[in-house]
C-alpha cells in the first residue's frame, strides 16, 4: 500500500493542532479502507490557510483551492462523478468568512460531502487577525483594540442550514476524533465537523480544551436538543450532535445518473440534436 | 409578443424563407414597451430592418414610437380602442378581447391573424396555426384570431405578396446555438447563475438535461458556478459555465485559478451595455479588453466571438475541444444582439470539433509533467495514481513550492503552450474574410451581420474582416493589411477592437462607425454611414 504522506516538507509549528487532525485523518483512511471505501475513490480539497497546507501531505488526489472557494471545487467533482467521496479541509475564516455563502448552500443543498473545519479562531497564516468564529474583543493587527463583534456559531449555523450530520472534535482526543471523520465520511449527505484546533504561535488553546472539552455521553435525539448541545458554553461538548437521513443534492439531480462515467455518444447527440436542426 | 414574434417567423420558414428576428424587450416583467421585429428574405439575411413593411401596435405607445419606422408602401396597425383616426388601419383589439377571459394574451394572436391576412394565408390555415401554436383556450383564440383576420381582410388582404423559398430550415437563437453546439462538442456539465443575456443557454441546457445526460447546476453565485466547474473538470467531465459581465466579473477569481490548475473550462460571456448593471436587455461590445485580460496573473486565455448563430454552434464545440486539448480557461465572447436574435440556420453536425484531450496513458503520473509543448496528460480520479491540481505554484506532481527554479520552470511550462497554440490556431479558421475588392472593413461579432446586411442593402463593395479569435490574435492572418487604410465597426464608445487591432496587428483606423446606445445597428442607418466615409 502507498504510504499517505509526501515528500512536501511540514511547516506548521511545532505542537500546532493540525498534526492531530492529520494524524486523525489518516487513521480515518485506514479505517474507510477496512469498510472497503478504497483511497482512489476519496478526493480532497482545502482553502487557502495554515489549515490548508494538510493538502500538500496527504497523499491522495484532489485540488488544492482558493480561499473559500474550496466548498464549492468539491461540489463540482462530486457532480461530475458522483462515485468519489469528497472531502474538504477549510479554515475557519475559509468556511465562516470568504466561503460562507458555499457553506451555508452546501449544508442546505444537503451535497453529499464532508467538511472539516479546523476552527483554532485566529487568521494564523495572514498574522493573527480575529476570524468569523473570534470572540469579541480579539486583540490583532487588524483590530488592535479588541475586535467589536460577537462571534458566529458554526454549528448553529449548519444546522438551521440544513445540514445532516453535525460534529465536533478535539485532537487531544485523537480515537474520538478519528471515529468522527470516518462516520461523518460514510454519511450519505452533507457532513460538518468542526475540530477545535489549537494553534501554539497566536492562540494556544490547548490547555483550555483539555479543561473545558466533555465526550458528549449520547448522541442528542432531536433538531432542539442538538442545538441546545451545539450552544452550550459552560463545557464545550464534543462528538456528534445530529445525524439524519435526507436526499441528497446529486440523486435528487440525476438519480443514479453518473455524468463521466454514462456519458452520451457523439452519435447518439447528433441522433437528439437533429429534431432542432433540421 | 415574443411568442407571436415566434410564430410570424414559423410562418415565413414553412414557406422556405430565412428570417431573422430581434427581440427588443425592457427589464421587467409585464408591461413596458417590449416589440419584436421580423425580417425575411429568400437568400441569406443577417439582420432586422427597422424600417418595416408591416407594424402592428397593440397600444398607443407602440404606434408613437414606431409610425415613423414604415416604409413608404408599408402597413401600420394601431389599437382604435385608445387612438382615434390616425394614418393606418384601426383595429378595435381591447374592445374584441375585453369580451374573452385571457384578453392580454390575445394581442399576439390578433397580430399573427393580422400577418396571415396580409400574406394571403386562409383563414382555414391561420386556424391550423392557431391550434398548433396557442392550445390554451383555443377555442376563444380562433374566435377571435377570426374576427380580427374578417376585420382587416378588405385592406389587407394578400397586400404583401410573399414567394417562397428554398427549403424549411431550422431557426434558433444565439444561446440555443451555443447550447446545442456545446452538447455536439462534448458538453456533460453546464453550471450558471440567472444573468440576462446568457440565462437562456442556462434555460436551454436544463431542459435538455434527461435527454444529454448532462447535469445542470444553479448554485448560489457565480463564484460558485466557475469554482464547481473546475472542480467538474478535475473530475473528467466537459463544463461550461456562462454569464454577462457583471457575474462573468464574480469569476474573474477563478478564472486566474483555472489557469494556474490548468483547468478547462469553457465561459461564455454575453455582452450588454456596462459598466455595472448597465442596460440589461440591451446589446453593446465594451466588455472586449475585460474578456482578453480578465484574471490576475500570466497564463493562457482563449477569446473567441461567432459573428452569426451558425457560427455561434460551430464555435462553441470548437472552444470546448481548444479549452481540454490545452488545458486552460476560454471564453466564448458575444452580445445580447447574438445571444437573444434569432436566425434560420444550415448547420451540418458532420463538422462539429469534439473536446479530446492529451490522456495519460501508462506508469507513474505526474500532473503538471513538463513535456515539450507544455501540455501534461490528463488522468481522472478513481485512480492508483495520486491526481494532485494546486492553485498554488506547483512542482510537477502538484505539491506546493516556493522554490526560484521551480517557479520559473512551471512558468516556462505553462507559456509553452501560449507557444504551441499559435501554430495549432493556423490550422484553424481564425478569421472570416467576405468579399473582396473595395474598402477594407473591420468588425467583429455579432456587428458583422449588420455590417454584412448594410454591403446587401447599400449595394456597397467593400471587404468585410472579421477576426474569430480575439486571443491569441490572429496577425498571422491580417500582417497582408497593416500599411492599408481601413474602416473599423462595433458597438463601443472608446474603440476597444479598433485598439486591439492597432496594438496586435498594427493595423490603423482611419474611420471608426460606432454606436452604444444598446441597440444593434440598422442596415440602413450603417449603409449610409459606410457610404460617408469611402
Amino acid at each position: 500500500m502507498n504510504t499517505l504522506d509526501t515528500y512536501a516538507e511540514n511547516t506548521w509549528c511545532p505542537g500546532c493542532g493540525n498534526f492531530g487532525i492529520l494524524n486523525a485523518f489518516k487513521k480515518a483512511i485506514v479505517k474507510l479502507e477496512e469498510k472497503g471505501i478504497n483511497r482512489e475513490y476519496i478526493v480532497i480539497s482545502a482553502g487557502i490557510g495554515c489549515h490548508a497546507k494538510i493538502f500538500d501531505y496527504l497523499n491522495i488526489s484532489g485540488l488544492y483551492s482558493l480561499h473559500g472557494r474550496d466548498i464549492a471545487t468539491i461540489q463540482g467533482m462530486k457532480i461530475a462523478n458522483p462515485e468519489l467521496n469528497v472531502i474538504t479541509f477549510s479554515g475557519d475564516g475559509n468556511a465562516m468568512g470568504e466561503g460562507l455563502a458555499h457553506t451555508i448552500f452546501a449544508a442546505k443543498r444537503n451535497f453529499d460531502m464532508t467538511l472539516i473545519l479546523h476552527n483554532n479562531g485566529v487568521y494564523a497564516l495572514t498574522t493573527g487577525q480575529y476570524t468569523p468564529l473570534s470572540e469579541k474583543g480579539w486583540k490583532g493587527p487588524s483590530t488592535p483594540k479588541g475586535s467589536v463583534e460577537e462571534p458566529l456559531n458554526a454549528l448553529a449555523i449548519m444546522l438551521e442550514a440544513g445540514a445532516t450530520f453535525i460534529a465536533r472534535g478535539f485532537p487531544g482526543k485523537q480515537a474520538h476524533l478519528t471515529d468522527i471523520m470516518v462516520k461523518a465520511i460514510e454519511h450519505k449527505g452533507f457532513s460538518f465537523i468542526e475540530i477545535l484546533q489549537p494553534t501554539v504561535a497566536y492562540n494556544d488553546t490547548w490547555q483550555f480544551y483539555r479543561e473545558n472539552t466533555e465526550i458528549l455521553e449520547k448522541e442528542p435525539k432531536s433538531f432542539d436538543e442538538a442545538m441546545k448541545n451545539v450552544k452550550r458554553k459552560d463545557k464545550l461538548p464534543i462528538g456528534i450532535f445530529y445525524r439524519i437521513k435526507k436526499p441528497t443534492f446529486h440523486e435528487e439531480l440525476y438519480g443514479n445518473w453518473n455524468p463521466v462515467r454514462n456519458r452520451i455518444s457523439r452519435e447518439k447527440r447528433f441522433q437528439l440534436l437533429k429534431q432542432y436542426l433540421t | 409578443m415574443k411568442k407571436a414574434a415566434s410564430v410570424a417567423s414559423q410562418i415565413f420558414i414553412e414557406r422556405g424563407r430565412q428570417v431573422f428576428q430581434m427581440d427588443d424587450y425592457m427589464s421587467l416583467i409585464r408591461g413596458g414597451h417590449n416589440f419584436s421585429v421580423i425580417s425575411t428574405a429568400t437568400r441569406d439575411i443577417y439582420s432586422h430592418y427597422m424600417k418595416a413593411d408591416l407594424i402592428i401596435n397593440s397600444d398607443k405607445r407602440s404606434y408613437e414610437m414606431h409610425a415613423d419606422e414604415l416604409d413608404k408602401n408599408g402597413l401600420i396597425i394601431y389599437n382604435s380602442d385608445e387612438i382615434d383616426n390616425a394614418e393606418g388601419i384601426g383595429v378595435p383589439f381591447y374592445s374584441e378581447a375585453k369580451k374573452f377571459p385571457a384578453k392580454n394574451l390575445l394581442y399576439g394572436v390578433g397580430a399573427v391573424a393580422i400577418l396571415a391576412c396580409s400574406i394571403g394565408i386562409s383563414k382555414n390555415d391561420l386556424n391550423e396555426i392557431i391550434k398548433r401554436e396557442y392550445p390554451h383556450f383555443v377555442e376563444d383564440n380562433i374566435s377571435f384570431a377570426n374576427f380580427i383576420y374578417d376585420y382587416v381582410f378588405p385592406k389587407l388582404n394578400n397586400k404583401f405578396e410573399i414567394e417562397n423559398g428554398d427549403k424549411k430550415r431550422p431557426i434558433l437563437t444565439g444561446n440555443q446555438s451555443i447550447a446545442f453546439g456545446a452538447i455536439a462538442g462534448g458538453l456533460d456539465v453546464y453550471f450558471g447563475y440567472p444573468m440576462t443575456p446568457a440565462s437562456s443557454i442556462l434555460h436551454t441546457l436544463a431542459s435538455q438535461t434527461d435527454k444529454f445526460g448532462l447535469a445542470i447546476v444553479h448554485p448560489e453565485n457565480e463564484i460558485a458556478v466557475i469554482n464547481m466547474a473546475i472542480g467538474s473538470a478535475f473530475a473528467g467531465a466537459k463544463a461550461m459555465v456562462g454569464s454577462s459581465g457583471g457575474g462573468f466579473a464574480l469569476m474573474s477569481e477563478g478564472f486566474s485559478l483555472a489557469g494556474m490548475t490548468e483547468a478547462p473550462v469553457l465561459c461564455v460571456l454575453s455582452m450588454r451595455p456596462g459598466p455595472a448593471t448597465g442596460v440589461p436587455t440591451y446589446t453593446e461590445q465594451g466588455d472586449l479588453n475585460f474578456a482578453l485580460n480578465v484574471g490576475h496573473g500570466e497564463f493562457l486565455r482563449i477569446v473567441a466571438c461567432p459573428c452569426s448563430v451558425k457560427e455561434a454552434f460551430y464555435l462553441s464545440a470548437e472552444m470546448l475541444d481548444l479549452v481540454w486539448k490545452f488545458q486552460t480557461p476560454g471564453i466564448l465572447l458575444t452580445e445580447k444582439h447574438l445571444s437573444e436574435s434569432s436566425m434560420t440556420v444550415d448547420i451540418n453536425m458532420e463538422n462539429t470539433k469534439w473536446a479530446e484531450p492529451k490522456y495519460h496513458k501508462n506508469g507513474n503520473y505526474k500532473r503538471y509533467l513538463d513535456t515539450e509543448d507544455g501540455i501534461s496528460p490528463l488522468l481522472f480520479p478513481p485512480s492508483k495514481n495520486v491526481i494532485k491540481w494546486n492553485s498554488y505554484e506547483h512542482d510537477e506532481l502538484g505539491i506546493t513550492t516556493e522554490n526560484p527554479e521551480l517557479i520559473t520552470k512551471m512558468h516556462n511550462k505553462r507559456y509553452k503552450k501560449d507557444m504551441h497554440i499559435i501554430d495549432f490556431l493556423k490550422q484553424l479558421k481564425t478569421v472570416n474574410v467576405y468579399g473582396n475588392g473595395g474598402p477594407l472593413i473591420f468588425t467583429y461579432g455579432s456587428t458583422t451581420m449588420s455590417v454584412l446586411e448594410a454591403l446587401h442593402y447599400g449595394d456597397i463593395e467593400a471587404t468585410i474582416i472579421q477576426p474569430i479569435y480575439l486571443r491569441p490574435f490572429p496577425v498571422w492572418e491580417l500582417e497582408r493589411y497593416k500599411d492599408e487604410p481601413v474602416i473599423t465597426i462595433e458597438l463601443s464608445k472608446m474603440g476597444q477592437f479598433t485598439s486591439l487591432l492597432k496594438e496586435k496587428a498594427n493595423i490603423k483606423s482611419k474611420n471608426l462607425i460606432n454606436k452604444y446606445d444598446g441597440r444593434p445597428f440598422d442596415p440602413i442607418e450603417l449603409a449610409k454611414k459606410i457610404k460617408e466615409v469611402i
